[in-house]
């Protein structure tokens, strides 16, 4: 197979034909992925599968409530998130100047991402389901999206904040404004970017979550569009969840490829905007 | 710290102190959140911890008898991380060094990019995946009755924690300098000699710490799990056996803590379970990021 000249150049071309197929097995992997997300779901997907309520427990008809329980819970979320996460790297960034402070900060943050999925739906499910007595309840379900989506948006305004020049605050400072103006005035437009990208990535991660809120925010059927804070709603992942425990039905099984195709989809329109927004958005003299 | 950090309050005190306590209670709240995650776990792992014969380290798992053998479950995680392991770790690694060594920026950014995407793919997805072809496969390739077997779990893990660690993994190995690249090329040294020589000592702090945070990640996969794991609470016989059927500490909560009534000893046997694995994460996650950021790189 390989011209051998000496046991050095033996290893060489093990080791260049080691990485080549290493390679090649990420890419079929990668395509086979993308592939059948792809081929299945436009096979299930129409206009109508989109904009009709489920029939028969998802076998039939479409996922518009699903579509819209998702959304929902993922942008209230957002809103949720977007104050505690601003107000966290503003102080971080401005008003802190303590090390082991900022250091505890980081760590929660690190914790925070590291706690599992499922975790969080349990967390909900005896704090706010059982011990706040809010019951099964979607809003729930934002509130604890919103502190999965905590340290990525937190950690995102942060470094935009970093990144800001000294300059700026200095120029600003020279000029005699006070503190909150340079934070209006400087700090806010300078590291705005920051904000709306990290939304967008934790938004798209968001939506895909089925363990945190399979316990504590969403119902399978018969469920439309809340009339109230403590009421459930039905979501593309824990419908994805119940069609694909029905697998050896094909017509669940091309229902759950059609609601994946729409969920993976809506994951990449929000990191596709995350990116697009990340160019134009930066602003001058940022790394 | 920024230089706005270190300057005081000039003028507007009460518009400034109102900004200041809503930064403060921001933060405050943000840190608060991970200490009432953790004492909420703990406060409701009493009950079973109180039990006096919970039997937590013994093999039998069932609630009705109030025996809450935890051994298969944790024997679970363990054996399907290590499978997902295996099979993302050296595919992983060897691509990263294909990415890196290539010359071809562009191509670079779009692999790059492209492995963005598959991390964008939520795990209930792969689960899917794994119900519809991988289970099938795997059930063909070794004659069994059923896919749904701790190998089919360990491979789907494999593939998804495989983006995260080749892009840390590329990451590393690219911060080393190009220089030092070109000085043991100049010395006539081969592709794998220069490797082991001079990136690898360089980028193996980045390496573990990528390891770490892919395992770390694998252990609280839940949903893709759980669907591909086939659920049986008992240890595999014989014990390293990946052909049978097996439950994770994940796929036992996903299936489980729904069912189970809130309060009893079995709700919390379920959460002491979760406190297990989040401290485990948390420990991952922490080495990980020291390791991470030893070498400038950051998640």
């Amino acid at each position: 197979m390989f011209k051998v000249v000496n046991k050095r150049h033996f290893t060489e071309k093990c080791f260049a034909f080691s990485t080549r197929f290493s390679l090649l097995i990420c890419a079929s992997v990668l395509l086979f992925l993308l592939g059948s997300i792809a081929i299945q779901g436009i096979g299930a997907i129409s206009l109508e599968f989109l904009f009709t309520p489920a029939r028969e427990f998802g076998k039939s008809g479409g996922i518009f409530y699903q579509l819209f329980g998702s959304l929902l819970i993922v942008l209230v979320a957002a809103l949720l998130v977007l104050p505690i996460a601003f107000g966290t790297a503003l102080f971080r960034n401005a008003y802190n100047n303590n090390l082991a402070i900022a250091k505890i900060m980081d760590q929660s943050l690190y914790a925070l991402n590291a706690i599992p999925s499922v975790t969080y739906g349990i967390f909900g499910l005896i704090f706010f389901v059982n011990f706040l007595g809010t019951g099964i309840s979607w809003f729930v379900g934002s509130i604890i999206l919103a502190i999965m989506m905590l340290p990525t948006v937190t950690l995102s305004t942060h470094q935009a904040m970093l990144a800001i020049p000294k300059i700026y605050h200095e120029n600003a400072a020279a000029l005699g404004l006070p503190k909150k103006e340079i934070i209006r005035r400087v700090t806010l437009p300078q590291s705005f970017h920051g904000i709306v990208t990290g939304l967008l990535i934790s938004l798209a991660r968001a939506i895909g979550e089925t363990a945190p809120i399979m316990f504590i925010a969403t119902a399978f059927s018969g469920v439309k569009v809340p009339g109230s804070l403590v009421e459930p709603v039905s979501t593309l992942p824990t419908h994805i969840l119940e069609l694909a425990q029905q697998s050896t039905d094909p017509q669940a099984l091309q229902n759950a490829w059609g609601a994946s195709l729409t969920l993976v989809t809506l994951a990449a329109i929000f990191s596709g905007f995350a990116l697009f927004l990340r160019r134009r958005l930066t602003p001058e003299g940022h790394s | 710290m920024s230089t706005l950090a270190a300057m005081p309050p000039k003028s507007a005190p009460q518009h400034g102190d109102a900004l200041k306590a809503y930064c403060q209670i921001s933060a405050i709240l943000s840190v608060l959140i991970v200490a009432l995650i953790l004492s909420t776990l703990i406060l409701q792992s009493g009950p079973v911890l109180s039990l006096k014969n919970s039997g937590m380290f013994s093999t039998h798992w069932n609630p009705d008898a109030g025996q809450y053998g935890m051994m298969p479950m944790v024997f679970g995680s363990v054996f399907v991380m290590i499978i997902a392991a295996i099979v993302a770790f050296p595919i992983g690694l060897m691509t990263a060094i294909y990415i890196s060594e290539t010359r071809s920026s562009k191509l670079r950014r779009f692999i790059k990019s492209v492995l963005e995407l598959l991390t964008g793919i939520p795990s209930i997805v792969y689960g899917l995946i794994g119900v519809a072809y991988l289970n099938i496969w795997v059930a063909e390739a070794f004659d069994l009755q059923s896919g749904r077997i701790i190998l089919t779990a360990g491979i789907l893990l494999g593939i998804m924690i495989l983006p995260t660690f080749l892009t840390l993994t590329e990451d590393a190995i690219s911060t080393v300098p190009a220089r030092f690249r070109e000085n043991a090329k100049a010395l006539g040294l081969y592709r794998h000699e220069i490797f082991k020589l001079t990136i690898l000592p360089q980028a193996k702090s980045g390496i573990a710490g990528a390891g770490l945070l892919a395992i770390g990640r694998a252990l609280g996969e839940t949903m893709a799990v759980m669907l591909v794991i086939g659920s049986l609470d008992r240890l595999p016989s014989p014990l390293f056996n990946p052909l049978s059927s097996g439950q994770t500490i994940t796929s036992k909560l996903g299936r489980e803590v729904g069912e189970s009534a809130f309060g009893s000893a079995h709700f919390s046997a379920l959460v002491f379970m979760s406190l297990i694995l989040v401290s485990i994460t948390i420990v991952l996650t922490i080495i990980s990021q020291y390791f991470l950021s030893r070498k400038n790189t950051y998640v």
